[in-house]
């Protein structure tokens, strides 16, 4: 039997609904722009009519949930390659900065500084007798061995950029592994009430693929609704609401580290020992940045040190077996370098000859100002096969190596701009997936509004039933 | 296809962005005219720019090298002019004095005091010098390389210099070679193909002295008949054994084949003094042979000048040709340029103009 009550109950439950319908409406074009935040939508089910016999009335709808609209296995894919583009980005800015090293399409560098070294030889060949060409073939070698010097600098300095990188990087891990546990704990205590916490895991999905961007993790939720995530092989970052940190320290050289740059750290309780995981983290920006401080330019510094160590021991060779404008001989052109590492970071002309261009030897007997062998000889190691087991000569080893960090930078671009475009493109599709139009809300805003209108419209319906009920007996 | 907003929105700055950055790489490609601006652009044509360049550095080096060298042959060929002319000279007042007829005691003593000018003459064309470096004293350049007497104080040093990647050529001739005649050869008949590299290293033996040369059994060891002829001191008759010990002392002289150009001077000199009529006509053949053997070291330092200039032509020719190697790697083509930035222009401004639309309509415009 139907009521008059019941109908103007109704009525105001519908004024409720559409109220709760407008109100996520309004929640979702706030939050249009918040990254990565999917739109919600009021799941709305018809209430238990009520009826006896035949007749079952139906009691109007309720707000039976507010649900995300949301696909998790592309948000996972998206975790996964956008831990490759990080991967590569990372690897990007390293290499932009090594590039820039070796550029000498614009610049003067190493390749142009050794050719003059040796044309200077040339020219002391030319002219042994002159003191004017000793010191040409004096500042010649200054520059390159400073040339040496700002390129073992400089990669020193991108290394020691990287690891300030790798650090921030740590720093943001840990502020990201922190929040995750906070959330694990909220996202748990409000859906044990069968709610579903819809901003919180939108939230949470973020910093898990912002975490994964910065190093390669695992990560899987459980039963209880927290994740569980876990970096390198099995650094156990968040477990329940609870987050470990990361932390950076500097410790002596090994493996392909060098001295003094920093490792990355894991410690899995306050007692526990810390123990490394470097070596463990090969994906995510740190994983580009450790890549390339640790491979790259490690690889590169070994080169210019077996080139100035090759070029100052071969040097020395031949010009100790010289004599020079004093009739001496047995003078080193550079100070000998005790070992082939650091060779670049510490070759110099030596100290005599830097006072004193006269001691550099151009011929091989004494007293004889016009001998030119020596100089000859010198010139002529520019062309000799003294490099990789005698098999390029140091033009063709330089070219070498500016070549290769060419075609890694250049792998590296194109991998991340192909990667880039399909990051973007998932991208592309979770927001046509979970994204918030602006069209599609107007449109639901005008319907619920016009719910709204008449859901009033029904209450005020049942408020003249009620009149016309009451106003009966004054007929 | 649902389309979000913000789909639109990042669709907009991502076609913005890749515009954009197109547009700014091809302004930079403008501004230094150049396509490879740096290594990852093109890693192979970068290493073989820079190996390009070193090419080029190395050929202006030897260039200069050469000019340098070509300087001090040419000069040492000049001053052998002169002693050529000298020696001339006394060969004709050898002839002229070898006679009675036109010529008596008086008239050699005369032309003794000539024959002393022309030796100290031949000093000091022993002692020129290019700039502060004595030209003919092998490796001793600071130094007078003879004396008043004719004695040598040099050395045999063959000052060689780098005029290619593979070559070297020594660019003086020390004293004693030409002067006293210790080693001296004759030059190369055939000149090597002066555009080929492969030839240069062929030139070197012949720039260096020549001991181990048998002369019997070298083509090019045409000897002047007056050294062959013997000597007219000679006694006619002599034991078998003398004649051995004179053919081993002719070969010896053969080996070395010398003459010392101030000694026979100093002869024909005191031959005049001493009215030794016989002693001054066998200066005639001296003389001769030590025009032969200064004429021989001016052909020598001519062909190493050819040699420069073929060196000096094919290292401009590679220069060139590595110029325009890199030239091709390296630069940009500037109707290509501008062309691609007309192209990115309008694609620009065509995103731009359709950005301009996506963005702006919404439901909410048309609802009031």
């Amino acid at each position: 039997m139907s009521k008059i009550n019941a109908m103007m109950d109704m009525g105001k439950r519908s004024l409720m609904n559409s109220q709760t319908a407008l109100q996520t409406v309004g929640h979702n074009i706030a939050s249009k722009s918040v990254e990565g935040y999917s739109r919600q939508r009021v799941d709305q089910v018809t209430n238990l009519p009520i009826g006896e016999g035949k007749l079952r009335i139906g009691m109007g709808a309720k707000a039976a949930a507010i649900t995300r609209v949301n696909n998790p296995y592309l948000e996972k894919q998206i975790g996964l390659e956008g831990s490759h583009l990080g991967y590569l980005t990372g690897k990007q800015d390293a290499m932009t900065r090594v590039e820039s090293i070796y550029n000498e399409q614009v610049n003067k560098g190493l390749n142009q500084y050794m050719s003059e070294f040796f044309n200077a030889f040339k020219e002391l060949s030319n002219n042994p007798e002159s003191l004017a060409t000793r010191s040409l073939v004096k500042e010649t070698a200054d520059y390159v061995t400073k040339d040496f010097k700002r390129i073992n600098a400089q990669l020193t300095g991108v290394q020691n950029d990287l690891d300030q990188q790798i650090k921030s990087h740590v720093n943001e891990i840990n502020g990201l592994t922190t929040e995750i546990a906070g959330l694990n704990e909220k996202i748990q205590s409000v859906e044990l009430t069968g709610a579903s916490a819809n901003d919180e895991r939108d939230r949470r999905d973020l910093l898990v693929k912002k975490l994964g961007d910065k190093v390669n993790i695992r990560w899987a939720e459980g039963e209880d609704s927290t994740v569980t995530i876990s970096a390198g092989n099995n650094a156990l970052l968040v477990a329940g609401y609870d987050a470990k940190e990361l932390f950076v320290q500097s410790t002596s050289e090994n493996g392909t580290k060098g001295e003094g740059n920093f490792d990355v750290m894991y410690k899995s309780s306050e007692s526990a020992t810390p123990y490394k995981v470097t070596d463990q983290l090969h994906g995510g920006a740190i994983g580009g940045l450790i890549e390339v401080r640790d491979i790259v330019i490690n690889d590169l510094k070994d080169g210019v040190d077996e080139m100035a160590y090759s070029l100052a021991t071969e040097v020395n060779d031949i010009h100790s077996q010289g004599f020079n404008s004093y009739n001496q001989t047995g003078v080193d052109f550079f100070q000998q370098p005790e070992d082939v590492k650091h060779a670049a970071q510490y070759l110099k002309v030596n100290d005599d000859i830097l006072k004193d261009a006269s001691r550099i030897a151009a011929g091989e007997s004494p007293g004889a100002s016009g001998d030119n062998r020596t100089a000859n000889k010198i010139a002529g190691l520019q062309f000799e096969k003294i490099l990789s087991d005698g098999n390029a000569n140091l033009d063709e080893y330089y070219n070498t190596m500016v070549g290769k960090v060419g075609v890694i930078a250049k792998k590296t671009n194109n991998a991340h701009d192909a990667q880039d475009s399909v990051v973007k493109q998932l991208n592309s599709i979770r927001e046509s997936v979970s994204g918030v139009s602006l069209d599609e809300e107007t449109t639901k805003m005008i319907e619920f509004q016009k719910a709204f209108d008449a859901s009033a419209r029904i209450v005020k319906t049942a408020d003249e039933m009620m009149d016309t009920v009451l106003n009966l007996k004054k007929l | 296809m649902r389309i979000a907003d913000k789909m639109n929105y990042e669709q907009v700055t991502s076609n913005l962005g890749r515009n954009r950055t197109e547009m700014a790489d091809l302004q930079n490609q403008a501004a230094l005219q150049k396509k490879v601006t740096k290594p990852s652009d093109d890693p192979l044509g970068a290493t073989r720019i820079l190996g390009m360049r070193t090419e080029v550095n190395g050929n202006n080096q030897y260039m200069k090298s050469i000019s340098n060298a070509k300087a001090f042959l040419e000069y040492s060929e000049e001053s052998l002019g002169a002693l050529s002319d000298a020696l001339v000279r006394a060969k004709e007042l050898a002839i002229n004095q070898a006679n009675d007829a036109s010529a008596g005691p008086k008239t050699r003593e005369l032309v003794a005091s000539e024959v002393t000018q022309l030796h100290s003459q031949a000093i000091q064309i022993g002692n020129r010098k290019l700039g502060d470096r004595f030209l003919f004293g092998g490796y001793r350049t600071q130094a007078a390389p003879f004396d008043q007497d004719g004695n040598y104080h040099g050395d045999n040093g063959l000052m060689e210099v780098i005029i290619d990647k593979e070559a070297k050529l020594a660019m003086n001739i020390p004293g004693n070679l030409v002067f006293l005649g210790r080693g001296l050869k004759a030059p190369a008949t055939g000149n090597p193909d002066p555009m080929s590299l492969e030839s240069m290293p062929q030139t070197e033996p012949h720039l260096r002295p020549v001991h181990e040369h048998k002369p019997q059994s070298t083509p090019d060891y045409e000897l002047p008949p007056t050294t062959i002829r013997a000597p007219a001191s000679e006694k006619p008759m002599e034991s078998s054994e003398e004649i051995t010990r004179k053919q081993a002392e002719l070969e010896r002289k053969l080996s070395d084949r010398g003459i010392d150009v101030f000694s026979v001077l100093k002869g024909f000199e005191t031959a005049l003094k001493t009215n030794d009529k016989p002693a001054i006509q066998e200066s005639i053949d001296k003389i001769d042979t030590a025009i032969e053997q200064v004429v021989l070291a001016r052909a020598e330092l001519g062909s190493r000048v050819g040699t420069l200039n073929a060196t000096s032509d094919s290292l401009s020719k590679g220069t060139i040709d590595a110029k325009t190697m890199s030239s091709n790697i390296e630069d940009a083509d500037t109707f290509q340029l501008v062309s691609d930035i007309n192209k990115a222009e309008s694609t620009l401004k065509a995103t731009l103009a359709t950005s301009g639309k996506l963005i702006q309509p919404s439901l909410l415009d048309f609802i009031r």
